[in-house]
């Protein structure tokens, strides 16, 4: 049941910040659409009209397009697809319109599902970001919280003060993260950074340093979803989904007031590894979402590698570079590759595909058959994110 | 001259509004399971029961987290000539947990742990929220 269902086609546009002064690629999400859905079919062997009556599951934009948005997408590609998936999910897009393609094609609703996340927050059109939460309208920005930062920087003063943290175990998340990325071609981050940059550079919400938390960047990503019988056939080799799961509005401990240090992706994962029967030793990589270092923390004491707490001991003991025993975020992740807006979990399924292709040159993970990909999105009030996943993917 | 950001006035929120004005705190409880609820909803999140009173709570709690906040980030720019100053996680005496800023202490000295009690700083002509001081 676990491995009726397979990635068989990627495409990934380089991310760029639109800096026209530097040479940089300016481009709109229409435009990076349209790139990564080409890319991705290309390599699949697909060509448009194949995708007639098929499936796209399309992830929204930093800077708001109509309610009815969708919509426009499939005119703009020229799909004609019977299945409309639109993710609103934030940094779980991906895991989630995932989840959601695989049900398609499991029911025998379509034979394939693009999903695709193209944004391009460095591009702004309009005159207005899209709306925030109400709690955060009311109840955060007149309080005096200024979003993602702060309750970044709760989450992690929490660990600290909880578990006796240090700003370092912070700092080796993001120092080896950059490692990876200067050795990923498409990353657009690659100036080198020492453990010393990470702790001079800028206190932005204590302890979060401006090294704890992402950028954006312009980019699109595309991956290409069908059933067994089409991915024997395919021309690349299938990436198998494995298991899944899936996590909203997770709460550890008591509901009203729950250990902010604990991610959804508790439950989201431990459901992943007991549909594709394996354990946390039986991952050869983890792609963790990473809107900020804490996070990639307290998701690798989730997932079970450690006891709650306990995450800074172990990266004490641990490498996680690509040549370590837990290779983490082997493509610099978004710390280092950039966030595109709300396409940024798909960023970490495309390097989990590539490791687990053999294509991850200079940075590939000797024999990686199995690895997992999670997301986190969405910022909850008094609580780690709302939306949370995990995806167990492998080769045979 | 930027202003601080204001709240959009609902007939769901007005009661905690039109009390904060006063200075006073008024959360919602739930008449079924007795729970406190913040922020303010149209149903009880943890037994489902619409049957929602406003109520004042203990003013009194405990600093679950603190951060120091430095920068301006998707907020009014009003913030900053106040910075720094620390904004934390209360968890109530009556079960409910909210976020405010801690006034009265300087910010680096504002532990997880610390007691603290509910007052109100006006952040514009008849709009206030709550803001925490420590207890001695």
């Amino acid at each position: 049941m676990s491995l009726d269902v397979a990635i068989v086609g990627l495409g990934e546009t380089p991310y760029s910040r639109a800096r026209a002064d530097k040479g940089e690629i300016v481009m709109s999400a229409e435009q990076y659409a349209a790139w990564a859905t080409s890319l991705a079919l290309e390599e699949a062997g697909l060509s448009l009209r194949d995708m007639d009556g098929q499936g796209l599951a399309v992830a929204g934009t930093e800077w708001p397009h109509s309610e009815i948005w969708s919509a426009e997408v499939v005119q703009n590609l020229g799909f004609r697809p019977k299945l409309l998936l639109r993710g609103d999910f934030g940094g779980n897009n991906a895991v989630e319109l995932a989840v959601q393609a695989a049900a398609a094609i499991r029911s025998g609703l379509v034979d394939y599902v693009l999903v695709l996340g193209a944004d391009s927050p460095m591009t702004p059109f309009g005159t207005q970001t899209a709306r925030s939460w109400r709690y955060d309208i009311d109840y955060m920005r007149p309080f005096g919280l200024m979003g993602f930062v702060t309750l970044a920087g709760l989450m992690m003063n929490r660990h600290m003060s909880a578990y006796g943290t240090k700003v370092e175990h912070f700092g080796k998340i993001a120092v080896t993260q950059r490692e990876h990325a200067r050795l990923n071609p498409g990353a657009y981050v690659k100036a080198p950074l020492t453990m010393e940059d990470y702790l001079k550079s800028r206190v932005l919400s204590d302890p979060l340093r401006l090294l704890d938390s992402v950028m954006f960047v312009n980019g699109g990503i595309a991956f290409l979803m069908t059933g067994r019988e089409k991915a024997s056939r395919a021309s690349k080799q299938p990436v198998y989904l494995r298991g899944y799961g899936l996590a909203h509005n997770y709460v550890e401990g008591d509901p009203a007031m729950p250990d902010v240090t604990t991610t959804g992706v508790k439950a989201a994962a431990r459901d992943a590894l007991q549909m594709a029967g394996a354990t946390p030793a039986d991952l050869d990589f983890l792609q963790l979402y990473d809107d900020f270092t804490g996070a990639v923390l307290m998701q690798i004491e989730d997932i079970g590698f450690c006891a709650k707490g306990d995450g800074g001991k172990f990266l004490d003991r641990t490498d996680i570079s690509y040549k370590g025993e837990l290779p983490v975020n082997t493509g610099g992740g978004l710390l280092s590759n950039g966030q595109p807006g709300m396409a940024a979990g798909l960023v970490h399924v495309a390097e989990a595909v590539r490791q687990l292709r053999g294509e991850a040159s200079g940075r590939q993970v000797s024999g990686a058959k199995l690895g997992l990909v999670s997301g986190l999105g969405g910022l909850a009030y008094g609580n780690n994110l709302a939306n949370s996943g995990a995806l167990v993917l492998g080769v045979m | 001259m930027s202003e601080k950001p204001l709240p959009e006035i609902t007939p769901l929120n007005k009661p905690f509004w039109d009390a904060a004005a006063r200075h006073e705190l008024l959360v919602q409880r739930c008449k079924r399971c007795g729970r406190f609820v913040w922020y303010p909803r149209g149903s009880c999140p943890y037994c489902g029961s619409r049957d929602l009173e406003w109520v004042k709570p203990r003013e009194t709690g405990t600093i679950y987290a603190v951060t120091v906040v430095r920068v301006v980030v998707g907020n009014s720019p009003a913030w900053e000539k106040e910075m720094p100053y620390a904004v934390a996680i209360v968890d109530m005496d009556d079960g409910f947990r909210i976020y405010g800023r801690v006034l009265g202490a300087k910010p680096e000295e504002v532990r997880p742990g610390m007691r603290v009690r509910v007052d109100f700083e006006d952040i514009s002509t008849g709009v206030a929220v709550p803001v925490f001081r420590p207890l001695p």
